[in-house]
């Protein structure tokens, strides 16, 4: 209200208390001005209508107090001026019109004055209302870059991971929405008209299409997720490995309404999965090849650990004949001799699968191994070598371990390498022999696997070289050994390394996970 | 050093405890005592060499090898009917042995009658 009262005297036609004064005084001026034109030109009297416009003009422009003016100055004016011979009777006659034509003024500029009002607060309620209308049209641009921003985004996404997203409803519906990245993959022109599922069975593999079909209507039967691989032809005649998976969108009821689902190209990753096996098989080659050179050396040493016990079980053998074909029998002796042959000829059999398994070849085969145990059996296998270089093993093996994810096969052969190497290094040293084998835990999950020697040990500028392919400071060997090494423990996720003993010898730890979090 | 026969005892020098054992056995089952030792140090340091009328004993040995015993002991003009054992002589090392005086050498496993034999002809001399 005030706002608009304040509008109203400031931008207004006649602003200034002088100006609308002076517009009342002018106006007036100007009737007298005609009338007396008038009367001069012997046309009829006319200053009462003159008068009355100029009261009219100056209640409309200027307001009511200078419209009441303009009344009393123009009867100032008629009665004092104009017509100052009349009868009194006129001039109260013509006060009179002028005083009721005032009032009647002051009623009109009063609605006028509530009309203009009016117009005022309409006014600023259509502007606050487009201002509103501006706000939410900007608000709503934004919203749409946005989303478009983030379409974008997707896209991308989808592109980089070679996924298409789709919709789709069971017969009688069709395909409802495809994004880009499933016509590229499919082979279709992204520009071109969205397919319909007909069209996209087309392009899949024709030995694919009746197992496809199969699965989604056994899943669209039981309103159930789906998922399948297939192959999909190019119209350039390429064949891509693709897999979709189907998730039902079900109404409130439990009716299915349609799928939505994604669409990805796996061929780059089933290549990738393909190349990583043929490495691994190429690694599990190339460990039995370095093992079986490795056992090739110790053939006449495995050779001699079988055949203790097998002497042993004919000592016995002929003993028991001995006894029982004396001229009195002694059956209790016999059968003490019989018992013998039996333990030793089971010690000659545990070796002889000692050694088979080491030799075996096969994938990688992982499961749980106590690394104590693996360690005690090669200890055990390579006791003639050992022995024959007079090498004294001792062992301090932490009772809590966890057992750990492994290849026996090839965690044993890594510390057939490691002791081969340290009964190497000893070989021509003047000290006392001795190969230290420790297992300790160094973690939760972590093991740590350690063979020390009191060997010549590794000069400082070999350290980094010891693990290279080929690298050897054997007369006999091909250097592959620490490498293949490495490569086993690593590929178990473990690490291998080797350190200088001062004063002499060198040592080589590796460690190993447990597949599981185990208590402290 | 000098090396009398003053019983007839059989010494076994095997660090393979089974074979050593089980040889005392058979030996035992023809009535023959014997004593094992595990190593050639073991058996130069008991001091019972003067009464040992046949030495069997294994080549490869951590420490001492047999044939290094064999050595040892005719140098120290104290000679031993000595039969050796071995899991993987050779031709040489069979020569070698026969050359320093050997009675005989025989690869495991071995016969027990040929082993027998030779034990009784050593203590017979």
């Amino acid at each position: 209200m005030s706002d608009v009262d304040k509008m109203k005297r400031t931008t207004g036609p006649v602003a200034s208390l002088a100006l609308r004064y002076g517009l009342a005084l002018a106006s007036v001026a100007a009737a007298f001005g005609l009338a007396s034109a008038f009367m001069h030109f012997h046309l009829p009297q006319t200053f009462g209508a003159f008068a009355l416009s100029a009261i009219a003009i100056t209640f409309w422009y200027a307001g009511t107090p200078p419209g009441i003016f303009a009344a009393v100055l123009s009867s100032v004016v008629r009665d004092f001026l104009f017509d100052p011979h009349t009868s009194p009777e006129s001039r109260i006659l013509f006060d009179l019109v002028f005083l009721v034509f005032a009032l009647l003024m002051t009623r009109v500029a009063r609605v006028r004055n509530q009309l203009e009002l009016r117009v005022a607060e309409r006014t600023a309620e259509l502007t606050q209302l487009n201002d509103n209308l501006k706000r939410e049209i900007a608000k709503h641009n934004q919203v749409e870059a946005e989303l478009r921003l983030s379409e974008a985004y997707l896209a991308e996404a989808q592109r980089m991971s070679h996924t298409g997203s789709w919709a789709w409803s069971p017969p009688p519906g069709d395909i409802r929405y495809w994004s880009e990245e499933c016509y590229r993959v499919q082979g279709f022109d992204p520009k071109g008209i969205q397919p319909r599922f007909e069209e996209f069975l087309q392009r899949v593999h024709p030995d694919d299409r009746a197992r496809i079909a199969e699965v989604i209507e056994s899943a669209v039967r039981e309103k159930a997720e789906f998922e399948f691989d297939y192959r999909i032809i190019h119209p350039g005649g390429e064949i891509r490995d693709a897999r979709s998976v189907g998730h039902p969108i079900l109404t409130s009821s439990g009716d299915l309404v349609e799928y939505v689902g994604t669409i990805i190209d796996v061929t780059d990753r089933r290549q990738a999965e393909k190349e990583r096996e043929r490495l691994r098989e190429a690694q599990a080659d190339l460990a039995h090849v370095s093992r079986m050179t490795a056992m090739g050396e110790l053939t006449a040493s495995l050779a001699h650990e079988v055949n203790q016990p097998i002497t042993a079980a004919v000592n016995g053998a002929s003993t028991c004949v001995r006894w029982l074909t004396r001229e009195e029998p002694d059956l209790g002796e016999a059968r003490e001799a019989a018992q013998g042959v039996i333990r030793n000829a089971k010690r000659a059999a545990e070796i002889i699968n000692r050694i088979r398994s080491i030799s075996k070849k096969g994938e990688s085969k992982r499961q749980l191994a106590d690394v104590n145990e693996l360690i005690q059996e090669m200890i055990a296998l390579l006791r003639t070598e050992t022995k024959r270089y007079s090498v004294s093993v001792r062992t301090e093996l932490s009772a809590e371990l966890p057992k750990v994810m492994a290849d026996s096969v090839q965690v044993q052969q890594v510390l057939m390498n490691l002791i081969m190497n340290g009964i190497d290094a000893m070989k021509d040293a003047d000290q006392e022999r001795e190969l230290t084998i420790r297992s300790q835990r160094v973690d939760n999950r972590t093991l740590m696997i350690s063979v020390s020697d009191t060997g010549v040990g590794i000069p400082p500028h070999q350290v980094d070289r010891i693990f290279d392919a080929f690298f050897t400071t054997k007369s006999h060997g091909i250097g592959m050994g620490l490498r293949i090494s490495r490569s086993i423990v690593e590929s178990h996720g473990g690490r291998l390394w080797a350190a200088d003993n001062s004063p002499h010898g060198a040592s080589f730890h590796f460690t190993l996970s447990a597949p599981v979090e185990v208590g402290a | 050093m000098s090396c009398k026969k003053e019983t007839k005892l059989v010494a076994i020098v095997d660090d393979d405890d089974s074979v050593r054992c089980t040889l005392q056995e058979l030996l035992r089952s023809a009535g023959l005592p014997s004593e094992g030792f595990e190593s050639a140090e073991a058996f130069l340091g008991s001091g019972r060499q003067q009464e040992t009328a046949c030495l069997i004993t294994d080549i490869r040995m951590p420490g001492m090898s047999g044939l290094e015993l064999q050595a040892v002991l005719n140098a120290a003009r104290c000679k031993i009917p000595t039969i050796f054992i071995t899991g993987h002589g050779d031709e040489e090392m069979r020569f070698q042995a026969l050359r320093a005086g050997a009675v005989e050498f025989l690869p495991k496993p071995f016969d027990d009658e040929i082993l027998i034999e030779s034990v009784r002809a050593a203590l017979d001399r």
